[in-house]
């Protein structure tokens, strides 16, 4: 949080002239919308007659009624206390998302017959490629981490030159020069495993700076410590320097974990049949493209508030006294 | 030109620099047998040719052309699903065997491909918005103009398309956008142009087929005259395994004299679109 | 007839320009317990620190439990073993309970049973007096205590000689004298030492030795008593009169 004063002012959305500019500022959005032709606009009908017919007075009058309304929601929300602002707000935006997309005119018979499948094969091929590829990336970070602190110019020129490359040039690039470059030097792989090579390259990349990061906050001491009880370098590292490090390198690796699940998606222009893929195929024979994008959406969403939750714990358990 | 497509070619020119291994005489037929299993590459996002079904299978036209072509040669099928552009890129390595992708064999592909059998011919159409103004084709002259990404219409489009096939109609370029876009695939831009006239887009060149198929899921969009060209659709291979070739090509005769073909379009177009038309 | 733990010959020492060490000539015999003090950046921290080799020095020799320190010496975790360091900023590993900091070295490189190496570990927490804070982090002991366990943790490794560098100048006033009563058991037990340290009071209870080192070279070294009472040299008598002011 802000470190906030203790002198406290007037809370701004109670200040008649912020609340009467955000009541005129939202009556204009609204009626500029032209909201009498949707749902607003049905409900509305007792009042301004046949919405097709209102012309711009329908307009108007549904842009004030809803203006009004979003003024008072406001000022109600301000009186509560902070939990139940967050909640509520959370909850109205949401309603807001779902009602756009309701206006999609969605089947959600077409969804309800192939979440299951979404969810058996995409899903699942996708946590499994990202987790699998978080696990080798993390141990080329290492690698890489360790040969960019050397003073060995071989370790530290090829690292570096490593994570410039993967770091300079776009996932999905990557993704094509690995699953066609790499056949044409002898090594034809699969799909699956060209998808993982290439994440594992690139999140490798990235992470290799987390772990130096990792690996330089521990203090000189540490290392002349475990020194002077003889223990040599792969001792030192493993055993007292790495095992201090991890919780400033797993914090940041968890997102970056995150971050891979949505960038996995790239694979499906090689023919994996992750969630992305399936998302573009699946709607494909019966023209439904937005139902299996927005469920496709959804399921990244839900699994993406999942994991930050997780993400959350770990980083609270880092934070605790023995770590 | 889309990013994707700037890609692609930065990789295939990497790849090329490695200079590509072309597949040897009987090569692939050998491990197509000794392994018994042929593997078509097919892009399932191309309704009705090849898509997923409600049960989340492969199905479509193509699909069950290259079910039939393994069965003749005496192996199981296996279908891969790489995007199109990365089929059509050529040297596949024995990755796959097979393309089976409603392919025009145009000279450029033909560079990297070999097309060892025509196995039917889709006419090319632009389509339009319903509420748009456009009478015939002349009209689309100067407007925004759309298809898939690395396909025939897309070439059609930039004026550098050529069919490399006997049979093939002459045909005159009758458009000329006033602004180019291309997209993932055909699907994409129909959506697009559903938005309405001129929103994102004022027409769309596509295969007559999948515009008639869209159309009868409600997409509000309508055909413009005649088909543009008709584009012979072929099976493909990876260059230069003859003896494959000629097997292929001699299955795919075999499947047009015996008219399980024409059986095969009729059920999935409803017209027998397997020979030469006019 | 006494044993030679560590001799110091002609040794020079350079950080870019600055001479460090200049020309230091040591030799310290089994059971010696020696005192090495100075201003603030006299080289007294780097010498004891060349002596595990924490520090290579550029010029002349030192031998350590008959062994030659040079760049290229292949048995480094022997002549570290040997010497127990303990530093003024205590270097416990704070992921590792106190037990296991006294346990990594015996287990990991002397490759002692587990069961054995908390035998020891806890033989030396006793000798410490904090046998009661074995499974506690370093985290929540205090300083004094902290420096302690580092002790214990050199002892477990059952080195020849101890090296303190600065032990108490990081403590509170009030742990001063834990840490110094432990140290002060250890040299009573005949254990060889080389201390850092502007602690008189324990350089006059238990010194052999006290060596005064200004501007990287050793200017003057007596026994205690002389050191103190009759210093000779006269910026060992500036310095003296410095600290023992008060």
């Amino acid at each position: 949080m802000l470190h906030r004063d203790t002198v406290i002012s007037d809370i701004a959305v109670h200040k008649p002239k912020v609340m009467a500019g955000i009541f005129a500022a939202a009556f204009v959005i609204f009626t500029l919308m032209g909201l009498k032709d949707t749902i607003f606009g049905a409900l509305m009908a007792p009042v301004i007659g046949d919405p097709a017919e209102a012309g711009f007075s329908g307009n108007a009058a549904t842009g004030l009624v809803l203006a009004i309304l979003l003024t008072v929601n406001i000022v109600l929300i301000a009186f509560l206390p902070l939990r139940y602002q967050i909640g509520i707000v959370w909850l109205q935006l949401l309603l807001l998302f779902l009602t756009f997309f309701y206006s999609f005119d969605l089947k959600l018979s077409f969804i309800q017959t192939k979440i299951w499948f979404m969810i058996t094969q995409g899903l699942f091929t996708t946590l499994y490629i990202s987790a699998i590829s978080i696990a080798l990336a993390s141990g080329l970070a290492i690698i890489g981490a360790v040969a960019k602190l050397s003073s060995n110019g071989f370790a530290f020129a090829i690292a570096s030159f490593y994570t410039s490359f993967f770091r300079g040039i776009p996932l999905l690039m990557q993704i094509y020069l690995i699953y066609l470059g790499l056949p044409q030097l002898g090594f034809v792989i699969d799909a699956v495993p060209a998808g993982i090579l290439a994440l594992t390259l690139c999140y490798g990349a990235y992470m290799t700076e987390i772990f130096r990061a990792g690996i330089q906050s521990i203090d000189k001491g540490q290392w002349e410590a475990s020194r002077s009880i003889g223990f040599g370098f792969g001792l030192t590292m493993r055993r007292i320097i790495l095992p201090q490090s991890m919780p400033l390198i797993i914090p940041p690796t968890g997102n970056q974990f995150i971050a891979m699940l949505k960038d996995s998606s790239l694979v499906s222009v090689i023919g994996v049949w992750e969630l992305m893929f399936l998302a573009r195929t699946l709607g494909n024979k019966d023209f439904r493209h937005m139902e299996m994008l927005i469920t496709a959406a959804m399921i990244y969403w839900m699994l993406t508030v999942c994991l930050e939750l997780i993400q959350s714990r770990i980083e609270r358990h880092y934070k605790s006294p023995q770590h | 030109m889309g990013i994707r497509h700037i890609f692609l070619g930065a990789a295939l020119a990497v790849a090329g620099a490695l200079s590509g291994a072309t597949a040897f005489a009987g090569e692939t037929l050998d491990q197509i047998m000794s392994s018994n299993t042929l593997k078509v590459a097919t892009d399932p996002n191309w309704a009705p040719q090849s898509f997923l079904n409600d049960n989340n299978e492969m199905d479509g036209f193509d699909v069950d052309v290259a079910r039939e072509i393994a069965s003749r040669m005496g192996v199981e099928v296996e279908f891969v699903t790489p995007s199109w552009d990365i089929i059509t890129a050529g040297n596949w390595n024995g990755r796959w065997h097979l393309s089976v992708g409603s392919m025009t064999p145009t000279t450029a592909r033909g560079e990297i491909l070999d097309f060892p059998g025509v196995y039917y011919y889709t006419p090319a159409s632009a389509v339009v918005h319903n509420d748009s103004p456009y009478e015939n084709v002349a009209d689309l002259n100067g407007a925004k103009m759309a298809a898939g990404i690395s396909t025939t219409f897309e070439l059609y489009l930039q004026k550098d398309l050529t069919i490399d096939a006997s049979g093939v109609p002459t045909f005159e370029y009758q458009i000329t956008p006033g602004e180019y876009r291309s997209y993932e695939t055909g699907a994409v831009a129909l959506d697009d142009l559903r938005l309405g006239d001129g929103v994102r887009l004022n027409g769309v060149v596509g295969s007559l087929p999948a515009m008639l198929k869209a159309i009868e899921n409600g997409y509000p969009i309508r055909v413009l005259g005649e088909p543009l060209f008709y584009e012979p659709l072929a099976i493909a291979t990876d260059k230069g395994d003859a003896e494959l070739n000629a097997k292929l090509s001699a299955i795919v005769d075999e499947m047009r004299n015996d008219g399980t073909l024409k059986t095969l379009s009729e059920k999935w177009y409803g017209i027998d679109y397997t020979t030469a038309l006019n | 007839m006494t044993k030679t733990v560590i001799e110091m010959v002609g040794v020079n020492k350079w950080y870019g320009d600055f001479q460090a060490l200049n020309n230091i000539n040591l030799k310290v015999e089994e059971g010696d317990r020696i005192v090495i003090c100075g201003p603030s950046g006299s080289g007294k921290s780097t010498l004891i620190r060349t002596l595990n080799y924490l520090e290579a020095h550029q010029e002349g020799r030192i031998t350590v439990d008959g062994t030659d320190l040079h760049p290229r010496m292949k048995n480094v975790t022997q002549v570290r073993t040997n010497t127990g360091m303990v530093f003024q900023q205590f270097n416990l590993f704070p992921h590792m309970t106190v037990l296991e900091n006294l346990m990594a070295g015996p287990i990991w490189v002397r490759k002692l049973p587990k069961a054995e190496a908390r035998a020891q570990a806890m033989t030396y927490l006793d000798r410490v007096r904090i046998p009661e804070q074995a499974d506690k982090y370093p985290g929540q002991l205090s300083g004094g205590q902290q420096q302690r366990v580092a002790i214990a943790r050199s002892l477990c490794m059952n080195p020849k000689v101890m090296l303190f560098d600065e032990p108490t100048s990081a403590l509170d006033p009030e742990m001063v004298s834990e840490v110094l009563d432990t140290m002060i058991g250890l040299a009573r037990d005949g254990m060889t030492m080389i201390c850092v340290t502007h602690e008189m009071g324990f350089a006059k209870a238990v010194a052999d030795r006290v060596i005064f080192m200004d501007q990287g070279e050793i200017v003057e070294e007596n026994a205690p008593k002389p050191f103190f009472d009759a210093p000779q040299n006269s910026r060992t008598k500036t310095f003296l009169g410095q600290i023992l002011q008060h």
